[in-house]
This record gives C-alpha cells, sequence and structure tokens, in this order.
C-alpha cells in the first residue's frame, strides 16, 4: 500500500466512533415544519433535506469521498426507527467496549429537540405497543429476538444497475411507470404515483449530495498550493458531477458511484447489515479492462482507488443499538459484505483480474470494514481458494468461503430463474439472496434449546418461572423418545406461530409508516410495481426466521434418548432435577452427559440424524409460510452473537452444559463436543440439507501451525472442496493460538489489532465482552487433520 | 474389528480422498505382524478404489510381503541402519530379510519411499548413509524422509512403567539434520524433512 493509503487506513484505525447528532437535529427540524401528509413524500422530502444541509466532508488525499456522518467515524442516529434516551447516551459514552463518544451539545439537542419530538413516535414505539402479552413473554424469556425493533429492513444487495444507469435514467423511468398509472381501474394508483414521487425526489436528493461534493472540491482546489492534490480535486468535482447522475464511463466513477448510492441507502434509513456491492469484482471488470486496456489507469492506480473505498467502508461504524440488540450483538462492525469471483450469469466462472486485485486489497488493508467472502465454484480455479487460504492463513477472520453452486441451488429451490441465481450470492454473514431484485428480511433469532427446555418443563420457563409456553405433558410421563419429540415439535410451533403473527404486524407497520424510497429506486421491480421495498415492491420478498443453536438442542435431545430412554441409566426425574439445580452437587453426573453422549460433529449417525430431524422440525414449521408483501419465510442458520445471549437466558441442558453457557454459533458443533477432527465436523455438518436453506454457518478454529506452507494450504483447500462437493453452504477460519488468546484477554493493551471471527463477521477481539472471548477460546482447537 | 468394519470407517473419508487424491495408511506398530488382515484390508480397499499405503520396517516373510504388496501403492518403508550387527544390536534382528524385501519391492516396481528415523549417536554416522546411498542408488530408489529423533513417546513409556533405554539422547539439531540430507541430495536423492 502507498503512503497515502498508509495514512488513510491509520487514521480510520485511530479514530474512534463517535455520535454525530446532525441526521438528528435536521430531521427533527424538518418533521417539526413540514405539513406533507403522504408518509412516502414526507419520507423523501425529508431524505431531501437531509441530503441538502448534512456537512459535506471532504479529507486530505482522499480520492474517495463522501461520509454518512458529519466526518469519518460519525455515527448518525434515527430517531424514526429507535429514539436513545439521554441515559443510552450516557452509557454509549462511558461503555468500555465499543464505546461510542457522546459529546455535550449532542445530549443537548436529544434531551431538547429530538426526544421531545420522536418519543412514542419511533418504530420501536409504534412495535412494542402492537405486540401480544404473548410476543412479549417470549421475547423477553430469550425464545426469540426481533430485528426490526431498532434498525429497518434491509440486507439489500445492489445489482448492476448504477453501472448500467444514472439516477437521471432511474428518473426517466419513474417518470414513465407514473405515465402508465391507471387512474381507472387501478383503485391504487395515487398510493403509487405518491410512492414514484417520492423516488424521484430521492433521485434528486442524492445526486444534490454528489453535486455539493462537486462544489466543495472545486472550492478546496481554488485555495490548494499542491499543484498534484489540485489536480486531484479537479478530478474529484468532474467525477462528483458525473456522477451518481450519470451512467459511470471508467474505474474510478464506478467506484464513486457505488459509494454515493451506499451512502444514501444508509442514510436513508438505518438499515440491516447496511448496504452492499454484492458481486463487485464483476461490476467493475468491464471498467478495469477498459481504462488498462487504454492506457488510462495502471493495476497499482486501480488498488489504490480501491483501497481508498476500503477506508470509506471502514469509516462507517454501525449504528449504535439499545438495550437487549446491544447485548446480542455489541459491535461497531455493519456487515457490508463483498463477494468475490463465484459464477457469471451465463453459468461459467466468475473469477476475473479484478478478484484478485480485490484479494489483494483486502490482505493489504486488513479492515474490519468491508467484510469480505469467496464465493467458491466447482469452475472456479484452485488458485482463487488458495489465494484466499493464504489471507485466511493470516489470521483475522477474513475472507470466509461460500459453496457458489450451493447458493445457486438453494435460490433456484426458492423459485429464482437460474440468471438471477448465478448473480446472486450472500449479505450480512452468510445470508443468500438474489441481487438487486429481492427483499431478504431476516427478522428474529430463534432458540431451539429453550424451545427443548420450555417443552421438558411442560411450557414453563424454569428461568423465571413464568408459564409462557403450551402445556405439551409432564416429561416425566413420557414413555419414549418420540414421545418427547413431538411435543417438542408441538411447543416450536406454538412459538414460531407468536413469532410470525408477531412478525406480520412489524412488516405492515413499516409497510405503511417507514418506506425507503431510494433504496426502492434501485431494486428490480419496484418502480415497474409503483410499490416500496418494504411493501413488496421487489421481485422477490422473503422473510426469514434464523435458527439458533441447532447442535445443543441436538445434543440435549440425544442425551435422554441415550441415557434416559435407551440405557435408561438415569431417570427423566433425576434429570430434571438435577438441571433445574444447575448440576449443582451432581458433576459426576455432568460429566457423564457431557463426555458419555453421542453429540454431533463427530460424522455418528446417531446423533446427525436426531440433528436432520431437529432440521426437518424448524423447516416444516416456517419454510413456505406466507409473509404479508407476497412472499414467503425462509429459514436459514446463523447466530451472529446471539448463541451467547441466547445461553444466558437458557438453563442447564441435558448434553451436559451449565445454565447460562454459550449455546453452539451457528451449525458448528457445540463448543468441545467435536472430538474427531474437522472431516468429521464437515461430514456432520454436511448431513444437514443446506439446500434448503438460505444460508448456514460454520466456524472452524485452527492453530496457525495446521495452515503452515503450501502443504497445509493444501490441505484446507482439499477439506472446503470436499465440504462444498457434499453441498455444504460456508465454511470458515479462526486461525488463531488459544495461548495468543489468553494472553490478550490478559493483557488487551498489547493485543489492540488482534481480529477474529466471531460469527459471520471478524471483530476485534478486545472489544468482545468476556463471555464471548471464552466462548471463542473453547471453540475446538483443531490440531491436527483426523 | 473386522476388515468390513475397518472398511466403514475408511469409507467416511472418501469425499476427502477423491477431493486430495489421498488414501489410506496403514502403520503400527509393525502392521504385517497381522499380514492376513492387513492384505485383506488392502484387498477391500483396492476394490473399492481407495489407494493406499503401507508404513512398514520391513521384517517379514518375503512371500508375506510380496503378496502384500500387490495391493499397495505407496511403501512408507523404514531403513534404520545398514551395518547388520548395530541393527541387531537395537533392534534385535538383523537388517539382511530388510534389505532383501526392499531390494524385492524396488525390482517389482513398486513405489517407494524410503525412511529413515535419525538417532544421534546410533545411525547418525558417515558410514551409516554412505552405505544407505550406495544402496538404494543400486535399487534405482529416489525418495527418502529423514526423520528426526524425538521424544514424544517418552511420556507414554513413563506412564506404561516402561524404559526406552533412549533418555540419555537428545533430538538432532536442525544443521545436523541439513548436514545429512544435503549429502543424500548431493547423491541425487529427493530428501524430505519429517513428513
Amino acid at each position: 500500500m502507498n503512503a497515502r493509503v498508509t495514512r488513510l487506513r491509520q487514521a480510520t484505525l485511530d479514530t474512534k466512533p463517535w455520535l454525530s447528532i446532525e441526521r438528528a437535529a435536521l430531521l427533527t427540524e424538518f418533521c417539526r415544519q413540514d405539513k406533507t401528509v403522504p408518509v412516502p413524500l414526507r419520507r423523501a422530502r425529508a431524505f431531501l433535506y437531509l441530503m441538502e444541509h448534512k456537512e459535506v466532508y471532504i479529507g486530505a488525499e482522499e480520492l474517495i469521498v463522501g461520509e454518512r456522518g458529519s466526518a469519518p467515524k460519525a455515527t448518525p442516529t434515527f430517531p424514526e426507527l429507535c429514539c436513545h434516551s439521554v441515559e443510552d447516551f450516557k452509557t454509549l459514552n462511558s461503555r468500555e467496549k465499543v464505546g461510542y463518544s457522546v459529546d455535550d451539545n449532542a445530549l443537548r439537542v436529544q434531551e431538547k429537540e429530538v426526544i421531545p419530538y420522536w418519543h412514542d413516535r419511533s418504530m420501536r414505539d409504534l412495535i412494542f405497543a402492537e405486540m401480544t402479552p404473548e410476543w412479549k413473554n417470549a421475547y423477553e424469556a430469550g425464545v426469540f429476538t426481533e430485528f426490526m425493533e431498532q434498525r429497518a429492513p434491509g440486507h439489500t444487495v445492489l445489482g448492476d444497475i448504477i453501472y448500467r444507469k444514472g439516477l437521471l435514467d432511474v428518473k426517466a423511468d419513474i417518470e414513465a411507470a407514473l405515465a402508465r398509472l391507471d387512474f381507472f381501474n387501478d383503485s391504487e394508483a395515487s398510493v403509487k404515483k405518491d410512492e414514484l414521487r417520492a423516488m424521484a425526489i430521492s433521485a434528486d436528493a442524492v445526486m444534490r449530495f454528489a453535486e455539493r461534493h462537486a462544489e466543495k472540491a472545486e472550492a478546496l482546489a481554488r485555495t490548494e498550493t499542491n499543484p498534484v492534490r489540485q489536480a486531484e480535486l479537479r478530478q474529484i468535482a468532474e467525477v462528483c458531477h458525473h456522477v451518481p447522475a450519470h451512467a459511470p464511463r471508467n474505474f474510478w466513477e464506478a467506484l464513486q458511484a457505488y459509494w454515493f448510492t451506499h451512502l444514501g441507502v444508509v442514510t436513508e434509513l438505518n438499515t440491516w447489515d447496511s448496504f452492499c456491492p454484492g458481486r463487485f469484482d464483476q461490476h467493475l471488470d468491464p471498467f478495469y479492462q477498459k481504462d488498462v486496456e487504454g492506457g488510462a489507469l495502471t493495476r497499482e492506480q486501480a488498488k489504490e482507488l480501491l483501497e481508498c473505498l476500503w477506508v470509506k467502508f471502514n469509516n462507517q461504524p454501525a449504528p449504535p443499538k439499545v438495550g437487549v440488540t446491544a447485548a446480542e450483538s455489541g459491535t461497531y462492525t455493519d456487515f457490508a459484505n463483498i463477494n468475490n469471483g463465484g459464477l457469471k450469469r451465463d453459468g461459467s466462472d466468475g473469477v476475473n483480474d479484478v478478484t484478485y486485485l480485490i484479494l489483494d486489497v483486502i490482505d493489504e488493508m486488513h479492515l474490519l470494514q468491508p467484510s469480505s467472502n469467496l464465493q467458491l465454484s466447482r469452475k472456479n480455479p484452485d488458485a482463487f481458494l488458495k489465494r484466499g487460504l493464504e489471507i485466511v492463513r493470516e489470521g483475522w477472520g477474513q475472507p470466509s468461503i461460500f459453496n457458489a453452486d450451493m447458493v445457486v441451488e438453494e435460490l433456484l429451490r426458492q423459485g429464482k430463474l437460474i440468471e438471477e441465481a448465478r448473480c446472486g450470492g450472500i449479505s450480512g454473514c452468510v445470508e443468500t439472496g438474489a441481487f438487486g431484485r429481492e427483499a431478504y428480511i431476516l427478522t428474529g433469532y430463534f432458540n431451539l434449546p429453550k424451545v427443548l427446555e420450555i417443552t421438558l418443563n411442560n411450557g414453563v420457563d424454569p428461568r423465571t418461572g413464568n408459564k409462557i409456553g403450551k402445556e405439551t405433558g409432564d416429561a416425566r410421563a413420557f414413555v419414549s423418545y418420540e414421545q418427547l419429540f413431538a411435543a417438542f415439535r408441538e411447543q416450536l410451533h406454538y412459538f414460531v406461530d407468536i413469532k410470525v403473527r408477531g412478525n406480520n404486524v412489524i412488516e405492515r407497520l413499516y409497510a405503511d409508516y417507514m418506506p425507503a424510497p431510494f433504496l426502492s429506486s434501485l431494486v428490480d421491480n419496484c418502480i415497474e410495481k409503483g410499490k416500496d421495498y418494504n411493501n413488496g415492491g421487489p421481485k422477490y420478498n422473503t422473510t426469514y426466521i434464523m435458527g439458533v443453536g441447532p447442535a445443543t438442542c441436538t445434543d440435549g435431545l440425544s442425551a435422554i434418548k441415550f441415557h434416559v430412554f435407551e440405557n435408561k441409566t438415569i431417570t427423566m426425574d433425576a434429570l430434571l432435577e438435577s438441571l433445574a439445580r444447575n448440576f449443582e452437587g451432581d458433576e459426576k453426573l455432568r460429566l457423564r452427559l457431557w463426555n458419555k453422549t453421542p453429540k454431533f460433529g463427530n460424522d455418528e449417525d446417531y446423533a446427525d440424524t436426531i440433528l436432520q430431524d431437529v432440521f426437518n422440525a424448524f423447516m416444516d414449521e416456517v419454510d413456505k409460510r406466507k409473509n404479508t408483501k407476497g412472499g414467503c419465510y425462509r429459514v436459514n442458520y446463523l447466530s451472529t452473537t446471539c448463541h451467547v445471549y441466547f445461553g444466558s437466558m437458557t438453563g442447564a441442558t441435558p448434553d451436559g452444559r451449565r445454565a447460562g453457557d454459550s449455546l453452539s454459533d451457528g451449525i458448528s458443533p457445540a463448543q468441545g463436543a467435536d472430538r474427531k477432527g474437522p472431516t468429521a465436523v464437515v461430514k456432520s455438518a454436511a448431513k444437514m440439507d443446506h439446500a434448503r436453506t438460505g444460508g448456514t454457518l460454520l466456524n472452524q478454529k485452527f492453530t496457525p501451525k495446521l495452515m503452515e506452507g503450501e502443504d497445509g494450504i493444501d490441505k484446507v483447500a482439499y477439506l472446503v472442496r470436499s465440504y462444498f462437493r457434499m453441498d455444504g453452504h460456508h465454511i470458515q477460519f479462526n486461525v488463531v493460538t488459544a495461548a495468543t488468546l489468553h494472553a490478550a484477554q490478559a493483557e488487551p493493551e498489547k493485543y489492540r489489532d488482534l481480529i477474529v471471527r466471531v460469527a459471520g463477521y471478524s471483530d476485534y477481539f478486545c472489544d468482545l465482552t468476556p463471555a464471548l472471548q471464552n466462548e471463542i477460546i473453547a471453540r475446538t482447537e483443531q490440531e491436527a487433520f483426523a | 474389528m473386522t476388515v468390513p468394519e475397518v472398511l466403514t470407517e475408511v469409507l467416511k473419508d472418501e469425499v476427502f480422498f477423491d477431493e486430495s487424491r489421498g488414501g489410506v495408511t496403514i502403520s503400527g506398530g509393525e502392521p504385517l505382524f497381522q499380514a492376513g488382515f492387513v492384505e485383506a484390508l488392502l484387498a477391500a480397499c483396492h476394490a473399492r478404489r481407495i489407494r493406499t499405503a503401507l508404513d512398514t520396517c520391513g521384517f517379514a516373510d518375503p512371500g508375506v510381503m510380496r503378496r502384500v504388496s500387490e495391493h499397495v501403492d505407496l511403501f512408507l518403508y523404514d531403513l534404520k541402519l545398514m551395518d547388520s550387527e548395530k541393527h541387531q544390536r537395537y533392534t534385535g534382528v538383523k537388517n539382511d530379510v530388510i534389505l532383501q524385501n526392499l531390494k524385492m519391492l524396488a525390482e517389482r516396481g513398486s513405489h517407494i519411499v524410503v525412511r529413515v528415523p535419525v538417532i544421534p549417536g546410533v545411525n547418525d554416522d558417515r558410514e551409516n548413509f554412505g552405505a544407505l546411498s550406495e544402496y538404494l542408488s543400486s535399487l534405482g530408489l529416489k525418495d527418502i524422509d529423514l526423520l528426526p529423533y524425538h521424544r514424544l513417546g517418552s511420556d507414554k513409556y513413563l506412564r506404561l512403567h516402561m524404559l526406552c533405554g533412549m533418555e540419555e539422547i537428545d533430538p538432532p539439531t536442525t544443521e545436523q539434520m541439513e548436514t545429512i540430507a544435503s549429502r543424500l541430495r548431493r547423491d541425487g536423492f529427493h530428501v524430505r524433512i519429517g513428513g
């Protein structure tokens, strides 16, 4: 990396995230006086006001410009979604882990201006007011979480539209759609008119924002004394005059066009998992080839521009959360996940020159954001995989590796066209989507072991003594494992019903009150339908519930089947009593359950079959249920850091896990349950039918020794290829020694830059809570291939 | 365990063998102490097109060795000492059968990697490696793995209340290993340390 990038990179690392009150203040100011009635128009006008008035920042030496806040690492808040209390702000300011500086002015504005207007008006307030007592009971007990109570529906990935069209072209499409509206036969015509006009205003907002950067760059150029920088500023001005109003003409403009689009989306609303350029190497390659052939660009210059963009991603920490959501995922990282490789639209190998260029950038930049992954198809060369593994070996958790052929299969099963599937990929952690045309909304984590716990207690949550579930029978009276499993299914049905009912209400609240017209204008077919992203506008609309703790749940069921019903070495009565006491005084029993239970992750059918049963039970409950937007529900398996939170809400489990300990993460075996090495782990994991999910997450932790030399890379490459040949969806590696992690816990100041793979993302080890740190250490450290 | 039981366990890893072009290695102890079982297992693997390797000290009846070699794709063949008297002193048997078997396998065209544990003061001298180099050259063998003596087993001996008789020996240094390796490389061998 050159001197410029080195300095920009250091600056983004050194700057502590701070809370910018600018957006909240401007929004409140606008909403106080605005008299617009139709919701989409009001939202669009507010967005235009923000983009016209927010601070324009162009930093020294920058080539790619634009910030979401008023400066790098300045994080705006979204009071229309979730209005922080003064207390929340103070906590953020003093929080040791993942703190955000909050200055006195921000506190004052929040208290005097923002709270008085938004109190009881935020989506969070609306949502909690609409939820039933059953929903609240389950939510508070840690049976499931709710994504939309603090952030807007997201998980959106851009297709190729901005590389083909400028926003002026998009506006022309909007005008054409307006002209086609049928006010004679379509009762929704005027609602559609409002939505389409809102999209046009939003396009103006983002073009105005770009234009303001051009003006600022020109002004800076006039006073700049260094002729080299002066020329750069003039170039920046020219780029910002052109994009995103017009389609980009070259590599630089393509990057800047994306970045303005990105900022538009994440300023309009605080969408889950930020926003993402998706198949960036595919989109950029034509510009790169043209520029390089024409002599306008060298590989080094292209790399510098990409690295300047990488700094921009890293300048945007996730907006701070409140309450339990902060516990679910306390992190700065905002999950913009760049897809590399995979397939082209015509099904051929998608690895190109820009793929390797981006991998070099990832390697050099070593930043939390953007996150990165390999979309590995059987058609991709091994050189691509091995280049990725070289970066993995450095031990900061990136890139993660996905089975591109499986992603295609998953999307086909959901009814997407083959070309759409090939242009898809993953976003967030591991979530499969058809880029540029699908709203695939994650709605909350679902605690499978908790459902087992409530089943074993006949509908009662033993942690509180409250009856929150269904009476599915006294477990002591069950005469067979099958009877227990039937009760578990019934309990599962009860809680999935509660979750889906709540989701459907929340979906309507977003459709009615929180449209996202700018985002909508970029996603197929919102313009044609005249409908918002949050109201079924996209071509595909999918709603997800994420299963958490399948391995812990499996091992618990396996323990009961094995010890209680088959070998009869312990009675259900004694087991339940021991669980209630958290094994106190029963360490011998706990160790027997922990060590002598057939467990998931060892390529043994006894436990792996139970995993399939749990998988199918959850699938049967969720998959194909209808959502309110013309689409349906799907299942995926990722836990981010929620398995730690859910663990804290779940009592002792029959597999010998103590109360409060972390649940298994993703689809990984329970921590320490896999004893036969990584080949057995991937064999077990592959017994899950990944094709029917929208993503699964498998974590493996290796010591650096295992990946030493070309030989080590080869072995891991074989492991990955083998897992994918068995239709696994995703695998990622933490390459770090447990000794290093212990040392970092003891002396965090010496290990500030230690990045580890947490779930579907990487984070600074020292920013993690002690519980999460311990969990990462506890994940089986694979010493060798079995 | 029966041969079908072992094969079931082996086949669990078939997908990895396919991807890595790997296969099964039978090692020991000395697997040829159970030659019948080993032969049957090797044949069973070949019937399923699984590549096989045999890790052996070579001390076996030549007839057995010939039969087994039908189903071995790669021999990992231990050769500790060229001096037969010394061989007897340290291992309890002379090395004549071992050398004959090696010659027979080489003549039959088996794929062989010769593996030499390097034990300071026992077999790391010039004479031993000189003789070894000459003998392997005469057989047309090219691949040698040098295995530095280690003490990973000493704890096990202790726990079994046994003496291994080598408590006094230190593992060879990296330089010692490199000296031996480069000498063999000069003689035209492909040498790996470790392996």
